[in-house]
């Protein structure tokens, strides 16, 4: 009995010894994308590379698993190594609307989110030489010419496509939506005149400067890059969306990896370099870590998302 | 300006553009390496170093890629990177008659030629161009895909229906996976496998390698005509030729800038473009598509112009054109670079070393190009089959998994590649179904938009047909289109029927005319399977597949009620052990089964070395036996390596 409960106590012992000496990163840290390059999650985790170098002093090699719109990668996670050495970006609303959308190879619970660090707020964007001055002008074009107002934006079922659905709804007119492969695709169709506006992200702005103008940004407060462009709170409809990003890591992996992984997360978050950098770039910080503070933020955007996507008759 | 040149030219920047171009070009030649993982492997590169010189270095990189395709498309019949498809309609056939250094030679000329277009425009030309660029709509798009799909007309090999029915083909594979237009799961038949898709570089190298492999294998003959003597790098007549092709390279330049600079287009369709201006405008000794070089110089100088012409949208208004643009953006972007026609107003240095940086490596890459292209057309001419046929084969399984990790990607490959060579033996040639796979969602995307876009205006007419821009690329397609039944057309015109054709190929016997059917059947089965498919999707996700196997079982019905009228059978005959040819395709499903047991350099020495029994027809001394097996050994185990250390690819 005795030698049982020493041999248990060495047990313990050798373990909590062993993970404590658990270190990360234990070496360089692949950060798969799974989108192709040029795209958000990819110029953010660019951002974050440096930090993560600075703050460790390890690699954080990024590379792309592009496929079914995140879909392939996903599905993939979980057969990845757990010991911290693979980490994957992922996105809302694309990890909870796909799986709702039939059987796409993943679950959302099946994905272990650490981290969500930033989100991508919606706005509407025009041309500079556009009509349309403020959202008010749109909005009254929209009221006396159904479907003639025409958005382009990035995917169906995506942030962007639910907020035009959800804006239609609030403002009680009747657009239509084209989807494009990526905001890059979206805002050239933009640019060349293809469409009366995109339903795209703050960071168009940024990317795009003088070349267009935002009419309204989807957050509570106006973004600190843009103090001139009022949200759509102020303007009088409800509405506060966006896309947000993280990071998961393989089911496989231990509590205390999760934690190691989104405390490095947090540590770049909290850069003043980073943040400025982020800013510019026309993306929102956001601070959600691993734990209930996560299951909470998840549990809470699903049902919001799905709820949208119902009435978009994006799912049944 | 001077100064950024001059900053251009040091010693480090210039050693790293000639590195680069060197190692650009071997990553470009190996099927399955694409020039976006080797640049994205060097990303952190530039926090560490000067980022100019990081640039440099990631610009001749991308440029050797684009050029060092043109080496597996030629000497392999299997193009390195999409943007060599159309390089293997003419390579392949020089190489066969034994003219592949030659081709070699043509192909880095016009590589640089290219290259030097694209990269003056982006310095001098770069705003204009990018607010042209943006004239192209979905509905521009639409149709630049049919154009390049027109080819298919004169890629047919002998049998236009086959041709139409493989393009249909190709274009049902590309509708597999998650619609991005519409977000519906398509023809994945509950696999999670599809759900991504076929990869098309993959699907590339299954269409085009395996079946030469297969072949290769079936007979003792040389694969490539050997040289007679000494000869050096043929340099004086590849000048001469493409002296000329001087209109030819120049049209073909301005194409591949003009295409590049389209966001969302890419090198592929620019090569195809320009390949079938130069075809329907060429004179020549030979006909395009039997070793034209004119043909090679169209592709390979509209591929390496797309460089420079790509990174026109990436740096004016922040839009990449193709993946290793979007990269070489977010270094950029890291960078503190904000992108926007100011970029070229300021002059902001960073921008204009990298662009000189640009021309520097296409530069260098005359003397590298033709060297190392020098290198590979002797190994690929005197390796005996029994060393290259495993060496290859390998490369296309490693290359196949590198694209996106997948092992399925593999069996995808080899599975595309059985079918592709049964087909190809049934006379429906590779090309068609392969532009059908690469084209096939740059069209599907262009229709929806452009029909959503005309619904909602409430004129769909015009949205497709009354569009300048689209006119004229109809106009165009349509010409293409019927440039090679003009002889034909001419005649039905004159009153001549078609006497001067010769004589009539004799009519075929029964077991062929049986053969052809079984061939039509199983095409009409996959098109019927797509059609019920269609039936369940939502009508956005339906309407495109819908048509395509619509026109499929058209033309199948169509080319079965001719084959009873003219009983005429266009087949390729089987020559050679079957044994032989089936054990290509089994021992490379039995590495793909193996791999996730015993790991790549396991399964890399292990198929290298079972794969020589099937290639070896030659008499080996024991001596001779102990070179073969450790030179396979050797060459795949350092591929392997290669990969997993060079790239960072993680490998079972």
């Amino acid at each position: 009995m005795r030698f049982g409960t020493s041999l248990l106590a060495a047990a313990f012992v050798a373990v909590a010894g062993m993970a404590a000496a658990e270190d990360f990163p234990k070496g360089s840290v692949d950060y798969v994308i799974p989108f192709g390059p040029g795209g958000e999650s990819d110029i953010t985790a660019r951002f974050q590379q440096p930090f993560f170098e600075k703050i460790y002093g390890e690699q954080l090699v990024v590379s792309y698993k592009p496929g079914g719109g995140g879909a392939v990668g996903w599905a993939q996670l979980n057969s990845m190594a757990g010991d911290g050495s693979v980490i994957m970006g992922i996105n809302l609303p694309h990890i909870i609307i796909k799986p709702q959308q039939g059987d796409v190879g993943f679950q959302t619970e099946d994905l272990a989110a650490v981290y969500m660090f930033h989100y991508t707020p919606d706005a509407i964007v025009v041309k500079a030489d556009s009509p349309f001055q403020t959202l008010e002008d749109l909005v009254s074009f929209a009221k006396d010419n159904p479907r003639q107002v025409i958005f382009s934006g990035s995917g169906k079922g995506s942030a962007n496509h639910l907020a035009q659905v959800a804006f239609d709804g609030a403002a009680d007119i009747e657009t239509t939506y084209v989807s494009f492969q990526g905001t890059g695709a979206s805002v050239t169709a933009l640019l060349g005149g293809q469409v009366s506006a995109a339903w795209g992200y703050t960071t168009v702005g940024a990317a795009q400067g003088d070349a267009v103008r935002m009419l309204a940004v989807a957050m509570e407060e106006r973004h600190p890059a843009f103090p001139d462009v009022p949200t759509f709170k102020e303007l009088g409809y409800d509405l506060v969306s966006g896309a947000y990003r993280g990071i998961a890591v393989p089911n496989s992996a231990s509590e205390e990896v999760r934690q190691q992984v989104s405390d490095a997360i947090e540590a770049i978050n909290a850069d003043p370099d980073f943040q400025k950098q982020m800013i510019d770039g026309g993306f929102a910080l956001v601070d959600v870590g691993y734990g209930e503070e996560m299951d909470a933020f998840l549990s809470e955007k699903a049902t919001g998302y799905i709820s949208a996507a119902k009435a978009a008759g994006i799912i049944e | 300006m001077f100064d950024f040149l001059i900053a251009a030219v040091s010693p480090l920047n210039l050693m790293l553009a000639l590195l680069g171009v060197a190692a650009g070009t071997i990553i470009g030649s190996i099927p399955g390496l694409t020039a976006t993982m080797a640049v994205a492997v060097l990303v952190p590169l530039t926090f560490t170093m000067s980022p100019d010189s990081a640039l440099i270095l990631m610009g001749a990189i991308y440029t050797g890629a684009i050029y060092g395709g043109a080496y597996a498309a030629i000497l392999l019949n299997t193009p390195g990177t999409p943007s060599a498809i159309a390089t293997t309609f003419d390579g392949y056939p020089m190489a066969k008659r034994g003219d592949g250094d030659l081709a070699v030679s043509i192909a880095c000329l016009a590589s640089v030629i290219g290259g030097l277009v694209g990269a003056l425009a982006l310095l001098l030309l770069a705003p204009p161009l990018a607010e042209a660029a943006l004239a192209f709509g979905p509905v521009e798009y639409f149709w630049l895909a049919v154009f390049g799909l027109s080819l298919i007309s004169a890629l047919s090999s002998g049998d236009f229906f086959k041709g139409v029915i493989g393009a249909c083909f190709g274009l049902l594979i590309a509708m597999i996976g998650i619609s991005e237009t519409s977000a519906e799961v398509r023809f994945t038949f509950g696999s999670n496998t599809l759900l991504g898709g076929v990869e098309t570089v993959s699907a590339l190298i299954g269409l085009y390698c395996i079946p030469v492999l297969i072949d290769l294998v079936a007979t003792p003959d040389r694969h490539l005509k050997m040289p007679e003597g000494k000869r050096g790098f043929r340099l004086f007549e590849a000048v001469g030729v493409v002296l000329k092709n001087k209109i030819n390279v120049i049209r073909s330049s301005v194409i591949g800038t003009m295409v590049g600079a389209l966001p969302g287009a890419g090198g592929s369709i620019a090569g195809l473009v320009a390949y079938s201006e130069a075809r329907r405008s060429g004179k020549g000794d030979e006909k395009y598509g039997e070793g034209n070089p004119g043909g090679i110089i169209a592709t390979e100088s509209a591929n390496n112009a797309t460089v420079g012409g790509g990174f026109i949208p990436t740096l004016v208004l922040g839009i990449p054109g193709t993946p290793p643009d979007a990269v070489i953006l977010g270094a950029l972007l890291v960078q503190g670079v904000r992108t926007g026609p100011s970029l070229f107003a300021d002059g902001a240095s960073i921008v204009y070393t990298f662009i000189f940086g640009l021309l520097l490596a296409t530069i260098l890459m005359l003397p590298v190009g033709l060297l190392i292209g020098r290198f590979a057309y002797r190994a690929i001419v005197q390796a005996p089959k029994a060393a290259l046929v495993p060496v290859v084969a390998f490369m296309t399984v490693i290359g196949a998994f590198a694209i996106r990790n997948s092992i399925s990607d593999i069996a995808i490959m080899i599975v595309l590649g059985v079918i592709g060579w049964i087909a190809g033996k049934r006379g429906f040639s590779a090309s068609p179904i392969v532009l059908g796979l690469i084209l096939g969602r740059i069209a599907e995307q262009g229709f929806v938009q452009s029909w959503t876009i005309g619904d909602a205006i409430g004129n769909l007419w015009g949205q497709f047909f009354g569009r300048p821009l689209s006119l004229a690329i109809i106009a165009l397609t349509v010409l293409t289109f019927l440039y090679p039944f003009w002889p034909r057309i001419i005649a039905l015109f004159t009153k001549r029927t078609s006497e001067e054709h010769g004589e009539r190929p004799a009519l075929a016997s029964g077991k062929a005319v049986v053969r052809d059917l079984l061939g039509f059947a199983a095409f009409a089965v996959i098109g019927t399977i797509a059609m019920r498919h269609t039936a369940t999707l939502n009508p956005e996700a339906a309407v495109f597949p819908r048509t395509i196997a619509m026109a499929m079982l058209v033309f199948v019905a169509l080319a079965v009620v001719r084959l009873f009228l003219t009983r005429r059978v266009t087949e390729e005959r089987v020559a050679g052990s079957p044994l032989r040819m089936v054990s290509v395709p089994l021992l490379m499903l039995g590495a793909v089964l193996a791999l996730p047991v015993l790991g790549f350099e396991i399964v890399a020495a292990l198929l290298g070395v079972t794969l020589i029994f099937p290639a070896q027809h030659d008499r080996f001394t024991g001596r001779g036996w102990v070179i073969l097996v450790g030179g396979v050994i050797v060459v795949t185990l350092g591929v392997t390596l290669l990969f997993s250390e060079g790239l960072g690819v993680p490998l079972p």
